[in-house]
């Protein structure tokens, strides 16, 4: 096993901490915005591959999410699952609007070199993933993006993409499956 | 995407998320899952970075709460204001659509009866230049149905008119001898007469009391108001009918006047009669006389009387329950609460009305509503398998 972190947003900007009980939606809208900025930045980051288009994205999100702080249901799931979903729509809208442009898709950029302090070894490794990654289909893509980069739990995942917790289990696995493959190709 | 069937996840597939889930957690792994972990490790730190600036530059956003800047152009507020205004100008749109409608029915619609109805079959004329040469006019009735009907009287133009009424009265079954009572009241302040009077109390619904009555036609208007206002009792019909008999007055007026000239002119030759047959004859032709002005009179006199007195019919029925109210022509808490009560029934029927028109608009809206979200659902993951 690697010894590389699982590095969370908090660790990479500093925010100051959620407010324990939120008295308001506004609080709890503040709170939900701090803990969650950098997870919904790095999900849509993944599945559009464009820092420029990814910032947008995310500013639109939230900026829907705050509009709506005052329609969110706790009894249909969780804030971020509810958040994530958001994101989903402005970014399927980013991916709608490029095809009607008949832009090109900008190729996913790369995300910052390996530290120098990696290994070889690790090095391969990290540019095998990431090629990998860049060539899985977007659907399996996203499912990446919210697992492992938007920090979601299996059930916040199930929520967002609308099936259930072992079919979005199953689907994970498969595509981490798929992953592995192509890693061990590339290697 | 698609829902799937929520079929029980199988175990070496549980197995390996809970394995994903723990690595990411920091936690250890079993061995046989290392090279997963060690593949979560690595998307993990493929995970792109959020640049300093941004985030900077959102947070700024957020502390503002989004308000300059918004990217539809419009403004926040302006944006609230339009979410209140717009349902509100719908349903007032469709509150007055309403209204109209409600309007419209009631005074157009001839199958509708509205509050007041008062059909008048012929009516006298307002003015007569002339009373001698003036048709004939025909009987005229006015039947009301109301609670508190306005009061009916023929035009003031000295003409002989025959005046009568008909009114039927419902009250609860407990209070028929009580409306009796206030009709004998009502008839002795008025100075009628009471020519026929049937009173069955019996406590319940077949309560039943008939009155004929008869009034001095100057008191009519007045006793009918004051009959159609008894405390415990509503009106349920009202019928007035007049009938124009002055031509008929006149020509009896004219034979009486003829019988008695003639009577005079036989008198005269009587005195100047010498034989026993011209005094035979003149006696014979004298008493025909004065027995045609007897009769004369006599229908001047039948006829003087209806045109003095009116006669009035009432009826009282324990079929109903009406809401009391004072025999008082004022306001009272009875009559304010039972006008208010029609208020109500209106403004329910109103808004009854408005609830029909706007159920079918408010469920084509959400059809229309399911069909954009479904088609942009269907559109965005379409963007996302063609990506």
């Amino acid at each position: 096993m690697t010894d590389l972190p699982a590095k969370r947003s908090e660790d990479v900007i500093a925010t100051p901490a959620p407010t324990p009980v939120a008295e308001t939606a506004w609080e709890r809208f503040e709170a939900l915005y701090r803990s969650s900025r950098a997870d919904v930045y790095a999900y849509v980051f993944t599945l559009l591959g464009d820092r420029a288009a990814a910032e947008d994205v995310t500013a639109l999100a939230f900026e829907r999410a705050y509009r709506r702080r005052r329609t969110f249901d706790r009894r249909r799931g969780e804030e971020r699952a509810w958040l994530f979903g958001i994101a989903r729509n402005a970014a399927l809208d980013e991916l709608r609007r490029r095809r009607r442009l008949a832009a090109l898709v900008a190729e996913p950029e790369d995300v910052g070199e390996p530290a120098v302090e990696d290994g070889a070894e690790v090095t391969l490794r990290r540019t095998a993933v990431a090629a990998a990654l860049a060539k899985l289909p977007a659907r399996e893509r996203e499912l990446i993006a919210l697992k492992f980069h938007g920090g979601l739990s299996n059930t916040e995942l199930a929520r967002v993409l609308g099936v259930s917790e072992s079919n979005a289990g199953t689907m994970l696995h498969r595509t981490m499956e798929k992953l592995r493959k192509a890693c061990n190709a590339t290697a | 995407m698609r829902r799937l069937d929520d079929t029980p996840i199988d175990p070496d597939i549980a197995e390996a998320l809970d394995a994903i889930d723990a690595t990411l957690a920091g936690d250890p792994v079993d061995p046989r899952h290392a090279e997963l972990a060690e593949l979560a490790l690595l998307v993990a730190a493929e995970r792109p970075q959020m640049d300093a600036g941004f985030a900077a530059a959102l947070d700024a956003r957020v502390q503002r709460r989004f308000e300059p800047g918004s990217p539809s152009g419009v403004s926040a507020p302006a944006r609230r204001r339009w979410r209140v205004v717009a349902p509100l100008a719908g349903l007032a749109s469709a509150a007055f659509a309403a209204v109209v409608a409600v309007i419209v029915l009631g005074s157009g619609g001839s199958t509708h009866a509205p509050l007041l109805t008062q059909s008048v079959a012929a009516q006298a004329p307002a003015r007569q230049p002339s009373a001698a040469a003036a048709p004939a006019p025909a009987p005229a009735t006015a039947t009301v149905g109301s609670v508190t009907p306005d009061v009916l009287q023929p035009p003031p133009n000295g003409r002989k008119v025959i005046q009568s009424g008909q009114l039927a009265l419902a009250t609860t079954p407990g209070r028929v001898d009580d409306v009796a009572q206030e009709v004998f009241n009502v008839v002795g302040s008025q100075n009628g007469v009471v020519n026929r009077s049937q009173v069955t109390a019996t406590g319940g619904p077949d309560g039943y009391a008939q009155f004929d009555l008869s009034i001095p036609s100057a008191n009519l208007p007045q006793t009918m108001a004051e009959l159609s206002r008894l405390r415990y009792a509503q009106v349920t019909s009202r019928t007035d009918a007049t009938q124009d008999v002055n031509d008929h007055y006149l020509a009896l007026a004219r034979q009486l006047s003829d019988a008695q000239a003639l009577r005079t002119s036989l008198l005269k030759q009587l005195a100047a009669a010498t034989t026993q047959q011209q005094i035979s004859s003149l006696h014979a032709q004298i008493s025909d006389a004065e027995g045609k002005i007897s009769d004369l009179q006599g229908e001047l006199r039948f006829l003087s009387h209806q045109v003095a007195y009116s006669n009035v019919s009432v009826t009282v029925s324990a079929s109903a329950a009406p809401p009391s109210h004072s025999s008082s022509g004022g306001f009272t808490i009875g009559r304010a609460g039972h006008d208010a009560v029609r208020v109500l029934a209106v403004a329910a029927g109103v808004a009854l009305i408005a609830l029909a028109g706007l159920i079918p608009a408010g469920l084509l809206a959400a059809l229309g509503w399911w069909i954009t979200a479904a088609l942009r659902r269907r559109r965005r993951e379409q963007a996302l398998d063609l990506a």
